[in-house]
C-alpha cells in the first residue's frame, strides 16, 4: 500500500529536494584552493620534513629504515663513509610522485628524523620537481617550524 | 667411534662420546640460543646465553662446553632458563649502546637476534656506556670498544685460527677490554677474521663501513678470484655495485676463513678507472671505436696475417684469470678457429696438485720449501697453522727471512738463499731432524713454488725419497691451474694430453716469427720471468690486449677490449688443490666477458663458437678426460702426475753483488687486480725493498727512503722497508709489479748492490 503510495506521489524525490533545500541556505563549504587554504586536519599526513638538531645538522643517520619500509618504493639513500670514519649521507631523495603519504617512514624511523608534514602544495609542472632531496627536506622543517609557532604548537 | 645416548626436550640422540650438548642438539633439531659460541673455534662458555638446565642436576650448565654424557635429560626452553637468558640479556645490554640506526652490524648482529628472540623490551638496569671514542685509524678494522660484549670470539679466532695473537682482553673487572699490547696500533695480517666473528658491531669493516645495509643488498656465492687459494665467498652486491665481498663462516674448503685481499681489496671491481670503450692504436694513438668496429679491425688483420704468413703466425695467450670454460673455448678458437697450435700460459706444467686443504690440515709433518706461504697463499698458510698448532705436527720451514710461521714452526731454516738452499740439500740427503720426521710422518706434505725449478728439484727429490709425501704446488693466480687443464698451453690439449707443439712463444716473439698475439687478460709487463719479451711486441702487427683495466700491457697493445671480472661473469675456476667451483655472475658493469670476445671473433672468422657456459661445459666433459665426472661444484680433479721433468738444482745466485735479493709474496698484492683497489693500497701500495736494519743503518737507509736496486744492467728504484726479521744481507722485493719483474727476469735468486738514492 506504501509503495503504491510513494509511486504516485513521488515521496522519495521530494525527500531529495528537500535535502537540497536544506543546504541551499547553509553557509558554502567550497574553497578556491589555490587562492585559499583549505583546512588541515590534525592527522593530515603532508610532505615530509627532516628534523634537524640545533646546529642544524641533519638528525638522519642513513640507517636505510625508510627506504625499506617504503611500500610505493619512492626514497632512495646513498651513505658512505668519511675519512674520519664519520658516517655521510650521500644522497637522500624522496620522490613526491610515487609517494602514497603512508607514513610508514615516520614510523619506521629510528632517530625522529623524517616526519609526515601539513604541507600538501605538490603540484608542480614538471616530473623533476616531485624529487626531493636532503636540503629541501630540512627546509621544508623550518617551514613546518614556523607554521607551528604561528599556531602556538611545538612540532 | 664410542658413542652416546641422551635425551634433549624429549628427544632422544645419538652422539659421539665428547660431543657437547650443543652439538647433540644440533643433531636433535633443538635450537640452543649463542653468542660466544663459534664451531670453528675452541668451547669458551663466557656468555652464559646458552645455558640449559640438566634433570636431576641442580646447577645450570653451558650448553657449548659440557660435554654429554650417557642417559642425561636435558631441557633447554623451560621457564626458569627463559627467565635467565631475560637476565642474562639484560646484562650484557648494560654496557652496550643502543645505538642499532647508526650501527653498521644493524640487520645482522647476533646480539639485536637474541634480544628480539627473548623477548627482551625493557632493561631494569640502568645502562652505563663507556663513551669509548670509536677508532678509526686502521685502514681495515673499525674498531667500536663501547658496543663490545667480550664474547672473545675475535681473540680466539686471532689466536687459534689465525696464530697472529694480535688482540687479546686487557685490563681486568669492568675495565676490561680487547686491545693490542700497550694500546699500539693494530699490526697484523689484516685478515678480518675478528671482523667476521664479531657478534655485535664492536669490530666493523671499514671498507663497507656506512655504504649498505645488509637487508639492501643481494648476495651471490661465487669464488674469490685474486688468488690460488679459492675461497668460497659470498658477493654482496645491490645494483650493480658490489659492496662485500663476505665469507660464508664454516662453508667452503677455505671454512669460511678470508684473506686481506679476498675480503677487503674487491674495490677494483667497482673503480672508476675501469675502462668500458675498446681502443685502437692509430698512428700511434688510441682512439676510441665501439666493439664491432675493434672486432673488425681485429678479424681484418687475423686474416690478412693469416694469408701472409700463415696460421703459425698468429698466438693466442691465455691469462689464469680467465674462467675454465674461457681458457677452454679460447685454446678451442686457437686451435679450430685459427688453426695454430700456438696456444700459451704463463704457467709451468710440471706441477700438478696433488694434497688438499684438508690434506694439509690432517698432516703430522708439513714442510714448506722457499716460500712464505702465509703471504702468497694466506688459506693454505692457515691450514699448514691448523696442521702444527692443533695437530702438533712437525712443521719444517725453509725459507730465507724469518716468516710469521716462526711461531708454530718445530725447525725454522733461515739464512741466505744459498744457505737455505744448502739446509734443503741436507733434508734431501736426509740427514736432518726433518728428514726423519718425514719419515716416521703417516701423511707429510710438503708445500713449495712450482714457479722456482730449484725449488721443484727438491720437491721432487723428496717425493722420490718418501713417496707417502703429498705435495702442494702453491701457484698463484686464481685460476693457474685451470688454464693449464683447458689445454690452453702450448703442447698441452685439454686434459694436459701432450699435443703437437707450436712456436716457443719467447723465441716466436724475438725471432719475429710471431706477428699476432691475441693476449687475454694477460699482463706479461708485471709477470716474473716473462716482462723483458714485452720489448718484443713492438714488431708485432696486431697485438689485441684484453683486461679489464689499461694494465701496462694493454698499453702497448693495437687493440684494446675491456672486459669483465669474475664478478661479473659465470664459469668456474680450479684452485691450487685442483677443487672445481663456479663462479657466478653478480653485477654488470656494461663490458662483455672474454668467451663473448671470443666467440664473436671466430664468428667474423667463419665459425660459430657458443659462449654459453653451459654448452662450453658439456663440450669440457666430452673432450677433457680430466674433467668427464669432475663436479663443477666442489669436485675434485684426480691429476696423472705430482711433478714431472728434469730440473736443475740452484747452485749460486746470478750476478755481482753484496746484498742476496728473492722475490717475496705480498699478500695484500698477489696480481695485477689488487693494484687498482685503492684499500688495500692503503697498507702496501707500491713494491717495498724490503731490508734488515743492520743493513740499513750501515747503508744509512731509513723506511721510506728510495733506494736503487742494481743487478747487472738493471737499476730500478724502491722505496725501502726496514724489517729485523729479514735476513743480515739479504734483500727481498715482491713480484708481479712492472719493475720487480725486470730485475727477476735475470734470475729468481739474484746478487745486488743496493745504494741510496736522493
Amino acid at each position: 500500500m506504501k509503495n503504491v503510495f510513494d509511486t504516485f506521489f513521488f515521496t522519495e524525490i521530494l525527500q531529495g529536494l528537500g535535502v537540497t533545500m536544506k543546504h541551499f541556505f547553509k553557509k558554502k563549504v567550497t574553497y578556491k584552493y589555490p587562492y585559499e587554504d583549505t583546512p588541515v586536519f590534525p592527522r593530515f599526513r603532508g610532505i615530509q620534513y627532516i628534523k634537524t638538531d640545533e646546529e642544524g645538522v641533519t638528525k638522519c643517520v642513513g640507517c636505510y629504515l625508510c627506504q625499506v619500509v617504503c611500500p610505493s618504493e619512492c626514497i632512495h639513500i646513498v651513505t658512505d663513509c668519511g675519512h674520519k670514519g664519520q658516517r655521510l649521507i650521500r644522497k637522500y631523495e624522496l620522490d613526491l610522485s610515487r609517494c602514497i603519504y603512508c607514513g610508514y617512514c615516520e614510523e619506521a624511523c629510528p632517530v625522529d628524523a623524517i616526519h609526515m608534514g601539513r604541507d600538501y602544495h605538490t603540484v608542480d609542472n614538471t616530473r623533476d620537481n616531485y624529487v626531493v632531496n636532503m636540503k629541501t627536506l630540512t627546509q621544508n622543517y623550518k617551514k613546518e617550524q614556523k607554521m607551528a609557532e604561528a599556531k602556538g604548537e611545538q612540532l | 667411534m664410542q658413542m652416546v645416548n641422551l635425551k634433549i626436550n624429549g628427544i632422544e640422540v645419538e652422539v659421539p662420546k665428547d660431543s657437547t650438548i650443543l652439538q647433540a642438539a644440533e643433531k636433535a633439531g633443538v635450537h640452543i640460543p649463542v653468542l660466544c659460541h663459534d664451531a670453528r673455534l675452541n668451547p669458551f662458555g663466557a656468555c652464559r646465553v646458552c645455558l640449559v638446565e640438566a634433570v636431576g642436576n641442580p646447577r645450570l650448565m653451558t650448553a657449548c662446553t659440557t660435554p654429554a654424557a650417557p642417559d642425561m635429560e636435558i631441557l633447554t626452553n623451560t621457564e626458569k632458563l627463559q627467565k635467565i637468558r631475560k637476565t642474562v640479556m639484560e646484562l650484557l645490554l648494560i654496557n652496550h649502546p643502543l645505538e642499532c640506526p647508526v650501527c653498521d652490524k644493524g640487520g645482522e648482529c647476533t646480539l639485536q637476534d637474541l634480544t628480539y628472540e627473548t623477548g627482551l623490551t625493557n632493561v631494569r638496569f640502568d645502562a652505563e656506556p663507556n663513551n669509548t671514542e670509536v677508532d678509526h685509524t686502521n685502514p681495515f678494522i673499525e674498531r667500536d670498544i663501547d658496543r663490545c660484549v667480550l664474547c672473545g670470539r675475535c681473540v680466539r679466532i686471532c689466536d687459534e685460527v689465525v696464530n697472529i695473537q694480535a688482540i687479546s682482553f686487557v685490563n681486568r673487572g669492568t675495565e676490561t677490554m680487547i686491545g693490542t699490547a700497550f694500546d699500539q696500533p693494530w699490526n697484523c695480517e689484516f685478515c678480518g677474521q675478528c671482523i667476521s666473528v664479531c657478534p655485535v658491531g664492536s669490530l666493523n669493516n671499514r671498507v663497507y663501513l656506512f655504504k649498505n645495509r645488509p637487508w639492501n643488498l643481494e648476495s651471490v656465492d661465487s669464488v674469490c678470484g685474486l688468488c690460488s687459494c679459492g675461497c668460497y665467498i659470498k658477493l654482496d652486491h645491490e645494483g650493480n655495485e658490489v659492496f662485500r665481498m663476505n665469507e660464508a663462516p664454516e662453508e667452503g674448503a677455505n671454512h669460511g676463513y678470508l684473506c686481506a685481499k679476498g675480503r677487503f681489496g674487491f674495490e677494483f671491481i667497482n673503480s672508476m678507472e675501469r675502462e668500458t670503450e675498446c681502443r685502437i692504436r692509430k698512428n700511434g694513438d688510441f682512439e676510441t671505436v665501439d666493439f664491432e668496429q675493434a672486432l673488425d679491425t681485429v678479424s681484418e688483420k687475423l686474416g690478412a696475417i693469416k694469408s701472409e704468413y700463415g696460421s703459425d703466425a698468429i698466438g693466442v695467450l691465455v691469462s689464469p684469470r680467465l674462467t675454465n670454460e674461457e681458457a677452454f673455448l679460447a685454446q678451442k678458437f686457437a686451435r679450430e678457429v685459427i688453426g695454430t697450435t700456438n696456444v700459451y700460459s704463463l704457467e709451468p706444467t710440471t706441477s700438478l696438485p696433488e694434497a688438499t686443504y684438508e690434506d694439509v690440515e690432517n698432516s703430522d709433518c708439513v714442510v714448506t720449501l722457499n716460500i712464505d706461504v702465509t703471504e702468497s697463499n694466506p688459506i693454505l698458510g692457515l691450514a699448514v697453522r691448523k696442521a702444527a698448532r692443533m695437530n702438533d705436527a712437525g712443521l719444517y720451514v725453509y725459507y730465507p727471512s724469518e716468516t710469521a710461521l716462526k711461531r708454530v714452526a718445530t725447525e725454522m731454516h733461515t739464512g741466505t738463499p744459498d744457505a737455505v738452499y744448502a739446509a734443503m740439500d741436507e733434508l734431501v740427503a736426509g740427514k736432518t731432524k726433518a728428514a726423519e720426521a718425514l719419515k716416521g710422518a703417516e701423511n707429510p706434505v710438503v708445500v713449495y713454488s712450482p714457479y722456482n725449478t730449484a725449488d721443484l728439484y727438491y720437491a721432487q727429490e723428496l717425493k722420490k725419497a718418501y713417496p707417502s709425501l703429498k705435495l702442494v704446488a702453491a701457484r698463484s693466480k686464481n685460476n693457474s691451474q685451470g688454464v693449464l687443464d683447458m689445454g690452453a698451453k702450448n703442447g698441452f690439449g685439454p686434459g694436459l694430453k701432450e699435443t703437437e707443439r707450436g712456436v716457443n712463444l719467447r723465441k716466436g716473439l724475438e725471432n719475429q716469427s710471431v706477428k699476432a698475439l691475441i693476449c687475454l687478460g694477460e699482463n706479461v709487463a708485471v709477470r716474473t720471468g716473462w716482462s723483458e719479451i714485452e720489448r718484443a711486441y713492438s714488431h708485432l702487427e696486431l697485438f689485441m690486449v684484453t683486461d679489464p683495466f689499461m694494465s701496462e700491457t694493454a698499453k702497448r697493445g693495437n687493440v684494446y677490449i675491456p672486459v669483465a671480472t669474475y664478478a661479473e661473469k659465470n664459469g668456474s675456476f680450479t684452485n691450487l688443490e685442483g677443487r672445481v667451483q663456479e663462479v657466478q655472475k653478480a653485477v654488470d658493469k656494461g663490458v662483455c666477458t672474454d668467451s663473448d670476445v671470443i666467440a664473436a671473433l671466430s664468428a667474423k672468422l667463419g665459425k660459430e663458437l657458443t659462449a654459453d657456459v653451459d654448452e662450453i661445459r658439456e663440450m669440457i666433459r666430452k673432450e677433457n678426460p680430466l674433467y668427464k665426472d669432475v663436479d663443477f661444484n666442489g669436485g675434485l680433479v684426480k691429476y696423472p702426475y705430482a711433478i714431472k721433468g728434469e730440473f736443475e738444482k740452484e747452485t749460486v745466485a746470478a750476478g755481482e753483488g753484496s746484498f742476496y735479493l728473492y722475490p717475496a709474496a705480498l699478500r695484500l698484492h698477489s696480481g695485477s687486480y689488487t693494484r687498482w683497489s685503492h684499500d688495500l693500497a692503503k697498507v702496501y701500495g707500491d713494491a717495498k725493498l724490503i731490508i734488515n736494519d743492520k743493513d740499513a743503518e750501515a747503508a744509512g737507509i731509513e723506511s721510506g727512503n728510495e733506494v736503487a736496486v742494481k743487478a747487472g744492467d738493471v737499476i730500478r728504484v724502491f722505496a725501502a722497508e726496514v724489517d729485523k726479521n729479514m735476513t743480515k744481507g739479504c734483500v727481498s722485493l715482491p713480484e708481479d709489479y712492472a719493475d720487480t719483474a725486470d730485475l727477476f727476469t735475470k734470475g729468481r735468486v739474484l746478487k745486488v748492490s743496493i745504494e741510496k738514492s736522493g
